[in-house]
Parts: structure tokens; C-alpha cells; sequence
């Protein structure tokens, strides 16, 4: 095997390559379920105080799923039970995936599938029991906080499933981009040849880059989509139904349903979200998901950036990540003359943060923009067109609000026959 | 309106049933249990009726007063050598949580209320001061561990030692009912018989109308978040004597207080401490029996085989489902709580059902009282 010098560039003792591929996995994947709860909150008005829970019900699933899948279609000996033999068999499952790229690839695509579902179905429960008439914000929010809690402590207590609080391991879906095993002679890395060994001379970790690779093009559909839900026509009714319920429901719009609708997707989003992120450390625990993590931290993003705007949750996003992996390279500098773990800190400064932030700029960086309509005089002129196209006189069509100063000849001929009869 | 004397009556049968089997283990952590949720239930509501907004950090409110009487209890014991018991430190506790609950009240959730937030943005500023909380909580255990060589300061078992025992029953058994009697009596007389408590009623029912009357609105909801926050963390103090205490132990009550909150009603203070004390004595109860017994299921679904057990020792685990299951059985049954519901309906409902329907509601009121015979007729 050839040694190859791993060139590390040096910026304030930060090796600046693997610190940005860290930080955009971590942007994207906080993107993501941030855009999603920024669906909910901002454009529909559902505060989803248990985001946590959609989010782990995709990784948990996944995690306890996938892994078996993979051991029954590599045929892998797991003396039947899985879960005390977790650590030989994932490493035999790894090996054989790292050279079977499709079967990787159709792994990743499973989990990402299950979590969509599990949090779908997720949402379609709670959307049933919040979905009464007389169920309000303050009900769903108690609800929803109070069964995620419960769904971590279940997540710790239920053995079979994820291992309890140790957590299990799940397969790497991405092991073909791993460099071989060290002391192996390397003729070809596994499975893919050419792409992944090219990076690799250039020093990268190949793996994080498949892995980005893979989130962003998942944040980037999601963005996609949720900006078109912003533009279309169901984004305006989800706004109209969250600014004034009784003025849209008297329009006709079915505000439950439309409701109901955007969680199911929200969280059907948030659970493929939590599978990436279960491949992404290639395990998963129940400590990952407390009230903290995917709860508060997607609501801190939408609150800087700006709720009920995706560029605003972008930007939310890039300024929470930020700070995130500052404080992480900074705090264990502090941590010899600190009397206590630095982590306590880093809860305390971002629940200030949040504070301040609802203080002093509610409407976030990047406030929310009133949705464009077209302006009176394009109304105009379409109403002209209109009209001339009919050929039907202006005086039945006419809005007394608009401005519409019609040019046709029967109207000219008009004004001219009063002209001759006022100067006669 | 609430009917106090349905509700007290109900109160007062089952705190009777309860104490009336002590020889149980499971009935003395039960007892304890629901009084103390009750108490918890209690606090929230008050909260919930003056700002109408749910307090995500109430669960912190109850570590205050656990570490408070932790760190008492401990620090004593290791510099003195004398044994201050919770119950001493529980009014100490009472005071810093009210102090705590009323700063949070007036330089979070009024001023941003003042700035015109958003019923949503308010929750989002208790849910991050709940955050907050635990980062204190954290720290301060962090100290307790590394100036005084506490061990046990992130996570510690319930102090045995520090209770007093009457007959071989520990002293908590009694003196917790006895905590939320004197305090939900006195809350009763506070609101029927004193002018303070007609002002406060009057400013939680029409805050406009009591504000041209000439009542300070203001003080009064100031008030209400004093007891509050002394309730949970009194309770708090109460609740390290039987149960194990811990940093995010808060945060895991949460789920039972809110579940009691909503089984009461969210409006009715006293619905919330009946609530409370049912889910506080259901949770250990049904839990408890679903340990002992072990239902085997076995069926065919498409000549598959399906067998699952539910019970067994393992239930334990999950104890914190049943007040969800409360919670969310409630929200879809009687959103309104318990109090919305009038006695004489249920029975004259009951009467017009079809007779198989009867014998159905027959089955599921054996299975019950055979879940309460198991505990109170041995």
C-alpha cells in the first residue's frame, strides 16, 4: 500500500478540509428538519413542540431495521440474536456491503423509505388526536412534548429494538467509499474503483464526502420543495389559514384537513431526515434524542432566521451551525480552569440566545416577506385584456376599486359623443 | 362551573382507599405518587389559568426543589453531621421555586406578552428556559461533585435515611397526602373566603372588568405564579424521599403533570388535583399489576403465527405510557377533562345503550375493579 502524505491545512490549529465537510453535514441535515418544522410552525401555524419525535422515529426504525435486512440478504450468522452479536456481525455486513454497491445503495434507500413511513404514520396519528375541533396550540404542544419524552425514555427502556441505552450498530451504507483496511494490499477500493480512489489520493476522508454528498442532495429537494410549497397556491392557503382560521374557513378552505396534510408530510420528511443521520454515524442510541437536540435547536434556527420564509431557515441554519462548531472547537480550551462540563454552558447560552432573539427580533434575520400579488396595474391590464378579448362593455365588469381606463374605440366614441354634446 | 364537592369527595375516596392499605409497597409509592402530582397538577394549572400559556418548564420547578433538598440534606450531613431532613428544607425549597417561578413570570413571559408575542413564541421562551434549567442544573451538580466530593450529585437514589417511620411505614406515605391536604385546603380557603382570593378569581376570570373594579390584575397573576412555582418545588423536596432523583427528572415528570393537567380540565384547579392523584396512583397501580401478571396473546394472522406478551417485569420500564395513554384518551374521549363531565349523563348514557354494548362496559368495569381488588381487598 502506498503512503500517502495527508496534506492538512492548518487555520487556527482547525483542519479547515474536515471541519467544512463536518459542518455542511451538519448544516444540511439541520436544514432539512428545520425547513420541515418551519412548514408546520411558520406557513401552517402547527407548533410542533415533538419534532424530536419524528425525527428519531425515522433513525430508530431505520437503525433497527436496515441491520436486519442486511444480515438476511448476506446470509450472515447471527446465532439468533442479533443484538448481543451486534459488533461481529455489522463488521461482517460492512465488509460484504463495501464491496456490493447496489446492495448499499438499496440498504440506504430502505431506511430512507421506513423512516418516511414510520414518521408519516407518526404524523397521521398525532394529526388524528390533535385534529379535533377543539384542540388548540397549547393542547398539541403538551402533547406532542409530552409523548416525545416518553418516546426517549422508550427508546432506552425496550431492549430488542435498538439495544436499549447502549444503542446498536447499523450497517455502513457507505463502506464502498471507505479506504481498504489497513495492511490489506489494495488493488481496487472496494466495489467503486476509479472516483473514490482519486479523492482518496488527494487526502479526503472519501466516506464523509459520499455521505455529503448524500444529505445535500436530500436538503436541496427539501428546500426545493418546500419553496414551492411556499409559492404555490396551498403555501397562500396555509398562510391564510394561519393568519385568520374563521376568514378562510369561511372561503371554503378545509383548515383540519389542509392541516393534517402538512404534518403528515412534515414528518414524513423528518423521519427520512433521522435515517440519513442514523447512516451518517452508522449507529443509534436513544441519548441522541432529547427534547434539546431536535427539538429545540430547529425551533432556535427558525426563530434566528426568520419563521415562514426558507431562506430565512437557511440562514438561521448557517448562523446556529456556526456558533454550534465554534463553541465546540473553543470550549474545551476553557475546560481546565471550568469547575463543571463546558456542555451546561453551551444550553444556557443558546436558551439566552433564543430569549434575546424573541426580544429583540422576533421577525428573526430575515423576516418574513408579505406574499406578492400582482400589483393594480398588471390587474388592470389583465382585466383589459379581458374585456377586449370579450368584447363585452367595461360597465359590467367593473371593479370600482381599480383603476381600469379601457381604450376601446366603443368607449372613445363614447367620451367623444359626450365631448360634442357638452360643447353643443 | 366545577363542582368542588363532587370533586372532593372523589379526592377525599381515593386518598382513603389508598392510605386505608398501607401493608402494600406499591399502595405507599402510589399514595405518594398521586398526592404529590396532585400537588405538581395543581401548580401547572394555576400557571395555565392566569397567562394561558402552557409552561414547559414547570418539570424544572421540581428539580429545583429536589436539588434543593438534596444539596441540604448532603452538605449538612457531610460538613455538620446533622440530618436536615426535606421536610425542613421543603419550605426553604418553597420559597427559592416561587421566587424563581415569579422572576421568570415577570422578566420573561409579561414582558414579551407586553411586546405583543405570540401565543406560540411565549411557549417557545419556556420550552428554551426549560433548556436553560438543565444547563444550571448541570452546572450546579457539576459543583456539588467537584468542591464537596458528591458521587452521587447527578443522579441519586431516594434519601431512606433522612425520613422519620411511623409502625414501620416510612413518614412520606403520610406526609405527603397530608402536604396537599393543608395545601389545597388552604388554597380553597384563600379563593371562597378572603378578598385576595375573590380578587384573584375575578382577575383569572375577566382581567378587564376586574381591572376597572380597581384590582391589581398584575399582582394577582404574580400570585398565582408565587404558589406555583412553590408547589413543584416543595413537592420536589417531598418527592426525593420516595423516588430517585436526577438531573433531566424533571423533565421526565412533565409528561405525568401535563397528563394530569389535561385529565382535570387545563381551566379547573380542583380537576387538576383530582387528575393529578389519579394518574400519580394509576401509573404505579397499573403498572405494578402489569408487572405481576403476564398476558400471553397468541393468534394466526394468515397462517402466520403471531405470539406477544404484554406484562412481566420489564413493564416497569414504560411506566411513564400510562399517564400518556390517560392523556391521550382524554384528548379524544372529554377534551374538556374530567370536571366537564356530569355523573348523572354517563349513567343515563350507560342506561340507553344496546344490551351487548352494557354487558362490554360490564367486562371492562370487572377488569378494573379487579386491577383495585388486587391492591385493596387481599
Amino acid at each position: 500500500m502506498i503512503e500517502i502524505g495527508v496534506p492538512i491545512i492548518p487555520f487556527f490549529g482547525i483542519d479547515i478540509v474536515s471541519f467544512t465537510i463536518d459542518f455542511v453535514i451538519a448544516y444540511a441535515l439541520i436544514l432539512a428538519v428545520s425547513l420541515t418544522l418551519n412548514l408546520e410552525a411558520g406557513y401552517a401555524g402547527v407548533p410542533n413542540f415533538g419534532k424530536v419525535l419524528f425525527v428519531a422515529g425515522g433513525a430508530a426504525v431505520a437503525g433497527a431495521v436496515t441491520g436486519r435486512v442486511a444480515v438476511l440478504l448476506l446470509k450472515i450468522n447471527t446465532s439468533g440474536d442479533y443484538n448481543n452479536h451486534i459488533a461481529q456481525v455489522i463488521n461482517s455486513a460492512n465488509l460484504s456491503l463495501g464491496e456490493n454497491f447496489p446492495l448499499s445503495i438499496e440498504i440506504l434507500l430502505l431506511g430512507v423509505v421506513l423512516g418516511a413511513m414510520i414518521g408519516g404514520i407518526l404524523g397521521l396519528v398525532f394529526s388524528v388526536v390533535a385534529g379535533r375541533e377543539n384542540l388548540r396550540e397549547d393542547y398539541l404542544g403538551m402533547l406532542l412534548l409530552a409523548s416525545a419524552q416518553f418516546f426517549q425514555i422508550f427508546l432506552r427502556s425496550y431492549e430488542p429494538f435498538i439495544g436499549g441505552t447502549q444503542g446498536i450498530l447499523v450497517p455502513d451504507v457507505f463502506a464502498w467509499a471507505s479506504p481498504c483496511p489497513l495492511g490489506q494490499i489494495c488493488t481496487s477500493f472496494h466495489g467503486i474503483v476509479l472516483v473514490p480512489s482519486l479523492l482518496a489520493l488527494t487526502g479526503l476522508k472519501v466516506r464523509d464526502v459520499a455521505v455529503l454528498l448524500t444529505v445535500v442532495t436530500f436538503c436541496g429537494l427539501v428546500y426545493l420543495y418546500s419553496e414551492g410549497v411556499a409559492r404555490s397556491p396551498l403555501g397562500r392557503t396555509l398562510r391564510a389559514i394561519r393568519d385568520d382560521e374563521v376568514a378562510s374557513k369561511a372561503l371554503g378552505k378545509n383548515d383540519l384537513a389542509v392541516r393534517r396534510n402538512v404534518i403528515i408530510i412534515a414528518s414524513a420528511i423528518s423521519g427520512m431526515a433521522g435515517a440519513l443521520i442514523t447512516f451518517y454515524s452508522s449507529s443509534v442510541g436513544p441519548d441522541t434524542w432529547t427534547r434539546v437536540t431536535w427539538t429545540f435547536y430547529p425551533w432556535l434556527v427558525i426563530i434566528i432566521g426568520g419563521a415562514a420564509n426558507n431562506l430565512g431557515v437557511g440562514v438561521g441554519a448557517f448562523v446556529f451551525v456556526l456558533l454550534m462548531r465554534g463553541i465546540d472547537q473553543v470550549k474545551f480550551r476553557f475546560s481546565s480552569f471550568i469547575p463543571f462540563d463546558v456542555n451546561w454552558l453551551e444550553y444556557l447560552a443558546f436558551a439566552s440566545l433564543l430569549i434575546l432573539f424573541l426580544f429583540f427580533r422576533h421577525e428573526g434575520i430575515v423576516p418574513e416577506k408579505p406574499s406578492k400579488t400582482l400589483s393594480e396595474s398588471e390587474i388592470a391590464a389583465i382585466m383589459n385584456s379581458r374585456i377586449t378579448r370579450r368584447g363585452d362593455s367595461v360597465k359590467g365588469l367593473m371593479f370600482s376599486s381599480y383603476p381600469i381606463e379601457p381604450q376601446t374605440d366603443a368607449s372613445k366614441s363614447d367620451k367623444e359623443q359626450a365631448s360634442q354634446d357638452e360643447a353643443s | 362551573m366545577v363542582k368542588i364537592e363532587i370533586v372532593g369527595v372523589f379526592l377525599a375516596v381515593i386518598l382513603f382507599l389508598l392510605i386505608s392499605n398501607l401493608s402494600d409497597p406499591n399502595v405507599r409509592s402510589a399514595t405518594v405518587y398521586g398526592s404529590l402530582f396532585g400537588l405538581m397538577a395543581l401548580g401547572l394549572t394555576l400557571t395555565y389559568i392566569t397567562t394561558k400559556v402552557p409552561n414547559f418548564a414547570y418539570g424544572s420547578f421540581v428539580t429545583i426543589g429536589m436539588y434543593t433538598s438534596y444539596a441540604m440534606y448532603r452538605l449538612n450531613y457531610k460538613l455538620l453531621g446533622y440530618t436536615m431532613t426535606p421536610y425542613l428544607s421543603a419550605p426553604i425549597s418553597f420559597l427559592i421555586g416561587a421566587l424563581v417561578s415569579v422572576t421568570m413570570y415577570l422578566a420573561v413571559l409579561r414582558s414579551l406578552a407586553r411586546r405583543g408575542s405570540s401565543l406560540v413564541a411565549l411557549m417557545i421562551a419556556t420550552l428554551a428556559i426549560d433548556i436553560g434549567f438543565v444547563g444550571i442544573f448541570g452546572i450546579f451538580s457539576d459543583y456539588l461533585f467537584n468542591a464537596y466530593r458528591l458521587n452521587d450529585s447527578k443522579s441519586f437514589p431516594q434519601l431512606f435515611n433522612a425520613d422519620f417511620s411511623i409502625l414501620g411505614v416510612p413518614g412520606i406515605v403520610f406526609a405527603a397526602p397530608l402536604l396537599l391536604t393543608v395545601l389545597s385546603l388552604g388554597l380553597l380557603v384563600l379563593l371562597t373566603w378572603t378578598k385576595l382570593g375573590v380578587a384573584m378569581r375575578a382577575a383569572v376570570e375577566n382581567p378587564k372588568l376586574a381591572q376597572v373594579l380597581g384590582i391589581n390584575v398584575e399582582l394577582m397573576y404574580m400570585i398565582a405564579w408565587f404558589l406555583a412555582g412553590g408547589f413543584a418545588a416543595s413537592s420536589g423536596s417531598y418527592y426525593i424521599l420516595s423516588q430517585r432523583g436526577s438531573v433531566d427528572e424533571g423533565s421526565n415528570l412533565i409528561v405525568g403533570i401535563f397528563a394530569a393537567s389535561v385529565l382535570g380540565g387545563l381551566a379547573s384547579i380542583y380537576g387538576a388535583i383530582l387528575g393529578g392523584v389519579i394518574i400519580g396512583a394509576s401509573e404505579i397501580l397499573i403498572t405494578t399489576f402489569l408487572a405481576q401478571t403476564k398476558i400471553q396473546v397468541t393468534t394466526q394472522f394468515l397462517t402466520l403465527p403471531i405470539s406477544f406478551s404484554i406484562g412481566g417485569s420489564e413493564v416497569i420500564g414504560y411506566q411513564k405510557g400510562i399517564p400518556l395513554l390517560i392523556m391521550i384518551a382524554t384528548l379524544l374521549v372529554f377534551p374538556r377533562g374530567l370536571v366537564s363531565i356530569d355523573p348523572r349523563k354517563v349513567v343515563r348514557l350507560l342506561r340507553r345503550l344496546p344490551p351487548e354494548m352494557q354487558s362490554r362496559v360490564k367486562g371492562i368495569w370487572r377488569l378494573s375493579s379487579r386491577i383495585f381488588v388486587r391492591f385493596f381487598h387481599r
